[in-house]
């Protein structure tokens, strides 16, 4: 018995010898490897000018759709980037992310990659949709406009067109407009548009695809 | 050549194979549409469906058995018993070689080129082209970027491949000849004679004709990727030539307006007043809140179901103070035709006033005759009269087809004088067994003189080019003073529009109905002011703010034109469907609903089927000739059925 208590005391009083594993995260953190895929990061050439030309491919490439990218054209005096065309907005969503990396791979100029940053916790789910300025590498002479994501980019839950006024948004008013008077009648073949050799059409296939 | 099996006899049909499959074609059939009827695809490049075929650019070379060299399938005509391979070894050899050649000195700027998703030198390379190139990208020869053509054409000169499209175009097409190629060799350049800028009606179809990303659309420019854009399949709102197109939109905007090929109306070209008139309905000034804002009282937004409630009352007060036809009701050319068959509906038996028009111009004696003539049967008559310039300002792409008339078919066509002498067009026009007389709505009349003149030659047909994308509908479906749904004559004693508005002037209509967006209303200009300002009521369903919408006593929310589902009728008849490409940007029922409730509230039964589908069902019911048309078809009026 003596001799379980004696093996049983090494054991701890080794372990209380030891350096501790626990990191006091978030104060501290370990480093990633160096292929780790966390946050992106927009690059730009030595000469501060972007490495993005906003061609949308990493958009095409992203398996869940979560990239936003609005192009706009160059002014040549005062360019954004190499060449006749820039990304206007660049907008990620970070909750949808999956970070596989394709973005990057399909980047024709190596813009896009995926940092080792990965403590994306946020209180505010609007602010996990990163913009431009945020992705964007921080260069002395060319501080980007912080400004709120688009109502229409990654993270959109609105469904607006512009509108001065804002009240309920237009899908639902949309949705609402065609139950005024009970749900309409699913279309019969032969009606307009409807196929005659489809047995039944359930929805018009006029609703928006998003 | 092989012998033809003595049992098929000769029926205009050639036997040819193609990589081993047998089919039969007809005579003169091109090897790259035999190709095609069998889905074995032939990449081209200069070879265009609506054009002449050049085969200058090489890519569908094809091994034809016992000819000694590889032959263009674009530009050989297939023979009795022709074997054609298009996927031997040979084959695909020449098809690397040539996209390796067209490659030489291409940019291969894809990530920024408005082309790249659609664009055919990217997809073929991608299917036929070699994976590597031998040359180095290091020395190919650069030319300009971004040359402006005119303000709406943006051309890349290293982008072009040089197959001849554009410039065939503007000689087979348009016959404006505008485009030429300049230099010889590696230097050749597409450029306009003395760098003019285009002046075409026509030119937002060269992207189009463009195969690869050389002409680009200014005003689509880094705006999107194909893959981004939201197909909707619709008509052209400008005029009433009913010209299909996609609309493409995205983020709930409207980015381009493509065509959308139908041979039997705009054979895919559209103008650029059409194509480029898109910005207009991302316009985010709209009419988005019902409103009541009595004569006598504060004006205040109410939901839409109070408006509706509203404007009855305002109707029924001016039915019980006066009559019922103290009431104006007035449609647009550019509702659907669901729309404007429940207006009337609306007027005539539930409000019970017989003043209902959609445009101020009087329409007496209007008989389907008018429309007689297809667009397609245009190019089917031998002589046609046009009067005056404006049913080709107020149609522009009916040029293009007198144009096809005239040079692809040999057919004679006389502009004349709006108000010519009809016995000098009878005496200008010889021998002649089917004429098109082809008037816009202002010179009808006298179209009809010309047209009885001609009669005597042989048969006549006659086209009335009407204003507003729905200007025929609004015709067919009896939103006229004088006539019924399908042309039957209406109890006398109606208004005309600028009969209803002088009446309103005068006192003597107190209420007034306007639906849509009226651009024919807004040309009254201050009579429309006068009647506005003294009608009791005036009760509008409007998408712009505007004149109408602020003299509104209610004011209800349309939705425009892309908005909504239902069919609008071209200048032929042709009744088309449209459909919502945009989210309406009033929160409001749409306007087919809004006008079945106001119709409940005045207490009318029968009316609670009121989506555009059961509307266009009872419609069909109501015109037999809308419901032979179907979706696409044309609603043809016989004698019998007018009468
Ligand atoms: S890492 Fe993958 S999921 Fe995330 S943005 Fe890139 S492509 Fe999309
Ligand atoms: S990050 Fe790369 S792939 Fe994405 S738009 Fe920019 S240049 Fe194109
Ligand atoms: S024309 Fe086609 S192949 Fe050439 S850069 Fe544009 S998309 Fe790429
Ligand atoms: S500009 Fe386009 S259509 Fe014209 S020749 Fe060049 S590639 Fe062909
Ligand atoms: S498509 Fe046949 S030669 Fe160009």
């Amino acid at each position: 018995m003596i001799k379980e208590l004696v093996l049983g005391l090494r054991f701890t009083i080794t372990q209380m010898l030891r350096k501790p594993l626990t990191v006091q995260y978030p104060e501290e953190q370990k480093p990633v490897f160096p292929r780790h895929r966390g946050r992106h990061i927009l690059h730009r050439y030595d000469n501060g000018l972007e490495r993005c030309i906003g061609c949308e491919l990493c958009a095409a490439a992203c398996p869940v759709g979560c990239i936003y990218v609005l192009a706009a054209e160059n002014d040549p005096k005062n360019p954004v980037s190499p060449g006749e065309r820039y990304a206007e907005r660049y907008e990620i969503n970070l909750m949808r992310c999956i970070y596989c990396g394709y973005c990057a791979e399909a980047c024709p100029t190596e813009a896009i990659t995926l940092g080792p940053q990965y403590d994306l916790a946020e209180y505010r789910r609007e602010r996990t949709v990163v913009t431009k300025a945020e992705l964007l590498e921080s260069w002395p002479r060319f501080a980007q406009a912080r400004g709120p994501a688009s109502p229409v980019g990654a993270g959109a839950d609105s469904t607006a067109r512009a509108d001065p006024d804002p009240g309920i948004s237009p899908r639902v008013a949309w949705d609402a407009a065609e139950t005024v008077h009970g749900a309409p009648e699913a279309p019969q073949p032969g009606d307009l548009g409807v196929p005659t050799h489809v047995p039944t059409v359930t929805e018009p296939e006029s609703r928006d695809r998003r | 050549m092989a012998q033809k099996p003595p049992t098929q006899p000769d029926d205009g049909h050639v036997a040819v194979s193609i990589d081993g499959h047998e089919t039969r074609v007809p005579k003169g059939t091109l090897v790259l549409d035999a190709a095609a009827g069998l889905g074995i695809h032939i990449p081209i490049y200069c070879a265009h469906p609506k054009m002449e075929p050049v085969a200058v650019c090489r890519m569908c070379l094809v091994h034809i058995e016992r000819f000694p060299k590889p032959q263009p399938a674009c530009a050989t005509v297939v023979a009795d018993g022709m074997a054609v391979t298009t996927d031997s070894a040979e084959v695909t050899k020449i098809r690397e070689g040539m996209l390796e050649f067209l490659l030489l000195n291409h940019p291969l700027d894809c990530p920024v080129c408005d082309r790249g998703g659609e664009c055919d030198l990217q997809d073929f390379t991608f299917r036929y082209g070699p994976s590597v190139s031998r040359f180095p990208i290091t020395e190919k020869v650069h030319f300009n970027k971004a040359v402006p053509l005119s303000e709406h054409i943006e051309l890349d000169q290293e982008r072009c491949i040089l197959c001849w499209r554009c410039v065939r175009y503007y000689d087979e097409i348009t016959g404006e000849k505008e485009i030429v190629l300049e230099q010889r060799g590696v230097q050749t350049l597409v450029t306009t004679f003395n760098e003019q800028p285009l002046r075409s009606s026509f030119q937002g179809n060269l992207p189009e004709v463009c195969p690869v990303g050389a002409l680009t659309h200014r005003q689509y420019r880094f705006v999107s990727r194909p893959w981004d854009l939201q197909r909707t399949a619709g008509v052209c709102p400008e005029c009433s030539y009913g010209c299909n197109l996609n609309v493409d939109s995205r983020d709930f905007e409207i980015r381009r307006f493509a065509s959308r090929d139908n041979p039997l109306v705009e054979d895919m070209w559209l103008c650029d007043r059409g194509r480029y008139s898109f910005p207009k309905w991302n316009s985010t000034e709209r009419v988005r809140r019902p409103a009541v804002r009595p004569r006598a009282g504060r004006a205040r937004d109410t939901a839409v179901g109070e408006a509706i409630a509203a404007a009855a009352n305002e109707l029924r007060a001016v039915i019980d103070a006066h009559s019922p036809s103290a009431i104006g009701v007035m449609g647009s050319a550019e509702s659907t035709n669901e729309e404007l068959f429940l207006l009337q509906r609306l007027a005539r038996d539930v409000i019970g006033t017989r003043n209902i028009d959609h445009q101020l111009g009087s329409f007496d004696g209007i008989t389907s005759e008018e429309h007689a003539l297809g667009i397609a049967e245009i190019e089917e008559c031998d002589a046609l009269v046009v009067l005056g310039v404006e049913p080709e300002e107020e149609a522009p792409v009916l040029t293009l087809r007198l144009f096809k008339a005239q040079h692809k078919r040999g057919r004679r066509v006389h502009r004349v004088a709006r108000d010519a002498d009809p016995a000098g067009v009878v005496k200008a026009m010889g021998a002649t067994t089917l004429t098109g007389v082809i008037a816009d709505e202002t010179n009808r009349e006298h179209a009809v003189l010309v047209a009885t003149a001609l009669a005597r030659k042989g048969a006549v047909r006659r086209m009335t080019v009407t204003r507003g994308v729905n200007g025929r509908g609004a015709k067919d479906l009896g939103v006229l003073p004088n006539v019924l749904p399908g042309y039957r004559a209406a109890p006398p004693g109606g208004k005309n529009g600028r009969e209803i508005l002088e009446a309103a002037a005068a006192g003597a209509i107190h209420a007034l109905l306007i639906t849509g967006p009226n651009a024919a209303l807004e040309r009254a200009g201050e009579l429309l002011d006068r009647a506005l300002q003294r009608a009791e009521s005036v009760i509008v369903v409007e998408t712009r703010p505007g004149k109408v919408a602020s003299a509104a006593t209610v004011l209800i929310p349309g939705h425009a034109i892309f908005e909504k589902l239902g069919t609008v009728t071209n200048i032929e008849g042709r009744v088309q469907r449209v459909r919502p490409a945009l989210p309406p940007a009033a929160q409001t029922p749409s306007d087919t609903r809004v006008l079945a409730a106001l119709a409940a509230e005045l207490g009318a039964k029968g009316w609670e089927r009121s989506d555009p589908m059961s509307v266009n069902r009872a419609l069909r019911e109501a015109v037999p000739a809308y419901a032979e048309a179907g979706s696409g078809g044309r609603a043809l009026w016989t004698a019998e059925r007018v009468a």
